[in-house]
């Protein structure tokens, strides 16, 4: 009696299994028969004699389970045998079978998808060292707190050398793309720069693998910088960039790169892969120029990003103390920026930004349908489980284990959830690559979207713990019944209610509520989303494409560069397919830009000079106006006259001239702004500026008149007629026959330029449409499971109904009237549930009320059509039958 | 389980089974009436209990199974004594009459309560 035999036998027992079943039910009846013979040979009668030996046997069922617990294959064998048993039961019933596994399928898939990008998206943490001690500071206006506005050069060197709760502190540009060409002639490319205080490295806690950072002495630039506000004149280069252009040569440290035409020595190369937390993919670093920090005017010039690593010891909440301490002391020196107090935020919290309300609601989404399909699942179940309360009722009667009941019913919804599992890991494979297509390139951090072990543990846990729990009702309930009610009612009871009715109703409602609520989130979006189509840009994207086009300063002068943005305009014009060109310091409805104070000098409004106006300055070159559709309301266009050699003039937009001068025509009237007086000399139509169609006043000036004021790299504005497609290859040899040494920086159509913020809700939109789509089919699934079930538990009622004389015609109104009950008090709860839930939804929609009555009538509309049609085939079948053969039938 | 036990002590079954299968190969109903019949009623064994009690030993090899017809030619299960199951009474009568043996000399002779 070896170990060796012992695990033979029992592997013997586990193949064998089924013959061994077979042998000892015939062992077990000859036993019963031979006893029973025995018995009426002493002159019992037959009945009397079998019931006796049954006894003497202890119940057939009973030694059964006996023996095959001292097979001593145990909770294997056990564990194998009920999940053949259930395969076989769920073979045999394959409909529910095949509802039940696709409708966990998409649950279980969508969750799974949904996760991977909520997981790719928010919850991995930013790539850098001890990244919960990275902050960002804003400097927001204090009637809104929550603006994300820029600080000031003169507010960051007061932060940086003026508070002790931070480790480091870095100030950068990210203010609007900055580039630099480098190289020439075919090789010339434009690469992307990220000028940087000394501190930067510290903070994000990344140095270069090769050479070195910036020291505090490079943030002061000799005023000859290009772009303007780079300090000396040193470069740390990402590794990329080091391979590309020095093919990786460890002894370029040191070494000298012309960037726009200048010499710029390279001091480090970054390590690979590293990325910047704000600004994401840069190709080489140069310091900031933080001389301006030291002019006071400078203190209302909110122009640069700034982050921070607090001290290990200091706390968000005491660093903001800190900061609000020496806000007021800055508000005493200098009165032009009352009240612009530093604010404190997360890093990561703000590099995810807006997506991350996206991802919070695609995840309450897929959440909300997760629960209903644990809901329907439950609610198949419970039909099944009542269905076969007959088959338990007889099994629990010849003394079969009730706890074995009930653990065969979860092996059979875990199996069932397993299978669901599977196929879940199929659906969201196909789901996965639908968000990354859906939202590649818009929503930070998806690309790198993958399936991973981790994704398919959650997945099976979901599936699993969806079977158990839903799962655990139906069984214990079969559990629980006395076979002798189940058996007595099925010869006696005629109508199919009771409690268990109740439940099954219940669950049904709640598939509706739940599903309400998904339509109605959909339905908002959908709303908003039109609406944002409809927004008044104030001016043409079809047919317009843009670059951006920089001149280095090194061979173009102040006069140079006017000259040849007006000339490369007109020679853009005269393209066959060209309608127009022209340049702007920064595209219409991306943003806020050069926000800067503009006061009346004449006017009405004259005498208040301290009032404080905010409005978005632009330089303008070419025929920008014509170019993108802004009309002229009054007054003039920019044209030859307006240039350096006369007092500057400004063009203002509609808004502008009501506000500053009401009542007055503004043409003639002067401005002061930007550090410059100026005569207005046109009024233009307003634009928006951002996607959301907000209008903000704007002043234009000529570029012919403000080239010397900075270099300008101004965004090239062609607008085609729009049948020729790309004017890019003609636009190239224009460029390449003026200066074979410029470059096309980031050639796009205007559209795609000012419509990247809609693309978050777009995906949004999209991915809950699809929720709701699901969620409406598994409320329409459930209600038909409930009614259909009712109906065939009735069909004894029904029938008898019809034969003392019931119409068809009520009994199938009374069927749907049961329907519509539900679906009411479904909708009557999903309506509570969406008012609760409106404040999460408000700040996705756009001119949308959370609680818009055309979006919650249509809702409730489209779910009563739903219900209705899940009503409808029950009570046609309700009727269908003849009453003489359901009576029969019993 | 443990109530249709309650009348033997643990083991024992077991051992009545293979001291039973010595006399010959019998079926499951046969052995549960042999034995009542060999412990003069003593016993009051579930004849259920029989069969979770021979798998276990067919298991351990005591044991081995065959069809085979009855008189009456009907086709029934019967069990046989192996030469591990022989061994295995052997042990066990032996430990059995030792223990057996040690017990009746600490309660001694037969005697009444009243006599302590």
């Amino acid at each position: 009696m070896s170990a060796l035999s012992d695990l033979g036998e029992r592997l013997r027992a586990l193949l064998m299994r089924r013959r061994e079943e077979r042998e000892l039910a015939a062992e077990l009846r000859f036993h019963v028969e031979s006893e029973t013979e025995l018995l009426r040979g002493s002159g019992m009668s037959e009945d009397e004699a079998r019931r006796r030996s049954l006894i003497a046997l202890g119940g057939v069922e009973r030694v059964k389970e006996e023996v095959r617990e001292a097979r001593g294959t145990g909770p294997l064998e056990d564990g194998v045998g009920d999940f053949a048993y259930a395969l076989r039961t769920l073979r045999r019933s394959a409909g529910f079978t095949t509802v039940a596994v696709l409708t966990l399928a998409v649950g279980i898939g969508g969750t799974t998808a949904v996760f991977s990008a909520v997981d790719a998206v928010l919850l991995q943490p930013l790539p850098y060292q001890e990244p919960g001690r990275l902050v960002r500071l804003y400097q927001p206006d204090s009637s809104n707190l929550d603006e994300r506005a820029y600080v000031t050069p003169v507010h960051f060197l007061a932060y940086r050398s003026r508070t002790e709760s931070f480790e480091a502190m870095a100030a950068m540009r990210t203010y609007s793309e900055s580039g630099a060409d480098v190289g020439s002639g075919e090789g010339a490319r434009r690469i992307r720069l990220l000028p940087v205080s000394a501190d930067y490295f510290d903070v994000v806690r990344v140095h270069p693998e090769l050479g070195r950072g910036f020291q505090r002495q490079d943030e002061r630039g000799d005023g000859t910088g290009d772009p303007a506000y780079t300090g000396a004149a040193t470069v740390v280069l990402s590794h990329r960039l080091w391979r590309e252009l020095l093919a990786g040569d460890r002894s370029a440290i040191g070494r000298s790169l012309s960037m726009n035409g200048r010499p710029f020595t390279i001091a480090g190369v970054m390590p690979q892969g590293y990325v910047d937390p704000v600004a994401g993919e840069v190709d080489a670093w140069v310091p900031l120029d933080l001389g301006p920090g030291l002019l006071p005017r400078n203190a209302t010039n909110h122009h640069l990003t700034v982050i921070a690593r607090l001290r290990p010891a200091a706390s968000l909440a005491q660093a903001q103390a800190e900061l609000d301490v020496l806000g007021a002391a800055l508000d005493r020196e200098y009165p032009a920026a009352v009240g612009r107090h530093a604010r404190l935020f997360p890093l990561q919290g703000e590099v995810v930004g807006s997506s991350r309300l996206a991802l919070e609601l695609m995840l309450g989404a897929v959440g909300l349908v997760l629960v209903l399909v644990c809901v329907n699942v439950a609610n198949l179940l419970l039909v099944r489980g009542s269905a076969r309360a007959r088959e338990f009722a007889v099994r629990t009667a010849l003394g079969a284990d009730r706890a074995r009941l009930v653990r065969q019913m979860l092996v059979e919804s875990v199996t069932l959830a397993l299978a669901g599992g599977v196929a879940g890991i199929a659906v969201a494979r196909l789901a996965m690559a639908a968000i990354v297509a859906l939202g590649a390139g818009r929503i930070p951090r998806l690309a790198s979207l993958t399936l991973d072990v981790r994704l398919l543990a959650f997945s099976l846990t979901v599936a699993t713990l969806a079977g158990l729990l839903s799962g655990l009702a139906p069984a214990l309930r079969a559990a629980r019944t006395q076979p002798g009610d189940v058996l007595r009612e099925e010869g006696g009871a005629t109508t199919g209610g009771g409690r268990r009715g109740r439940l099954r109703e219940s669950l049904a409602v709640a598939q509706l509520a739940l599903a309400f609520v998904l339509l109605v989130g959909a339905g908002l979006l959908l709303a908003s989303f039109q609406r944002l189509h409809e927004v008044q840009l104030g001016f043409r994207t079809d047919g317009v494409w843009t670059f951006e086009l920089n001149l280095p300063s090194a061979r173009y002068d102040t006069s140079a560069r006017a000259r040849f943005y007006e000339d490369f305009a007109r020679r853009v014009e005269t393209l066959p397919g060209v309608r127009a060109a022209g340049g702007i310091s920064r595209l219409p409805a991306t943003g806020m830009y050069h926000l800067w104070g503009t006061v009346a000098r004449t006017g009405p409004l004259a005498a208040e000079e301290g009032r404080y106006n905010e409005a978005n300055h632009r330089i303008v070159s070419g025929d920008y106006f014509r170019a993108v559709g802004i009309p002229l309301l009054e007054g003039r266009l920019f044209d030859a006259r307006d240039d350096a050699g006369v007092p500057d003039r400004v063009l203002v937009s509609r808004a502008l001239a009501l506000r500053l001068f009401p009542g007055v025509s503004a043409v003639g009237q002067r401005v002061a702004g930007g550090r410059r007086e100026s005569e207005i000399v046109g009024v233009v139509g307003d634009i928006a500026v951002d996607n959301e169609g907000r209008a903000s006043p704007h002043v234009y000036h000529s570029h012919r008149q403000w080239a010397g004021e900075r270099l300008w790299t101004l965004t090239q504005v062609v607008a085609t007629t729009g049948s020729a497609g790309t004017p890019l290859p003609q636009l190239r040899r224009v460029l390449a026959d003026l200066d074979p040494g410029l470059v096309a920086y980031r050639p796009m159509p205007l559209v795609d330029a000012v419509g990247s913020g809609a693309a978050v809700r777009l995906f949004t939109l999209r991915m809950v449409v699809t929720f709701a789509a699901v969620a409406l089919a598994l409320a329409a699934l459930g209600l038909f499971g409930v009614l259909s079930y009712g109906v065939k538990l009735r069909s004894r009622e029904f029938g008898i109904r019809m034969a003392l004389g019931a119409e068809r015609g009520a009994i199938s109104r009374m069927v749907l009237r049961q329907g519509f009950a539900m679906a009411a008090v479904g909708i009557g709860i999903g309506f509570m549930a969406a008012l609760a839930l409106s404040k999460l939804m408000t700040s996705l929609l756009f001119e949308v009320s959370p609680l818009d009555p055309r979006v919650l009538l249509g809702a409730a509309g489209f779910l009563a059509v739903v219900a209705a049609v899940a009503a409808y085939l029950p009570a046609r079948r309700a009727t269908a039958a003849d009453p003489r053969s359901t009576l029969q039938a019993q | 389980m443990a109530d249709e036990r309650a009348g033997l002590l643990p083991g024992t079954l077991e051992m009545l089974v293979l001291r039973t299968l010595l006399l010959e190969p019998m079926h499951g109903w046969g052995l549960a009436h042999r034995i009542q019949l060999l412990s003069r009623d003593v016993f009051n064994v579930t004849q259920g209990s029989l069969y979770p009690a021979l798998v276990r030993m067919r298991r351990r090899g005591w044991v081995r199974t065959s069809w085979r017809a009855t008189e009456k030619n009907r086709m029934a299960r019967y069990y046989e004594i192996t030469a591990a199951g022989r061994r295995r009474l052997e042990e066990e009568c032996a430990s059995w009459r030792r223990a057996s043996l040690a017990v009746n000399d600490v309660i001694g002779p037969k005697w009444a309560v009243e006599d302590l």
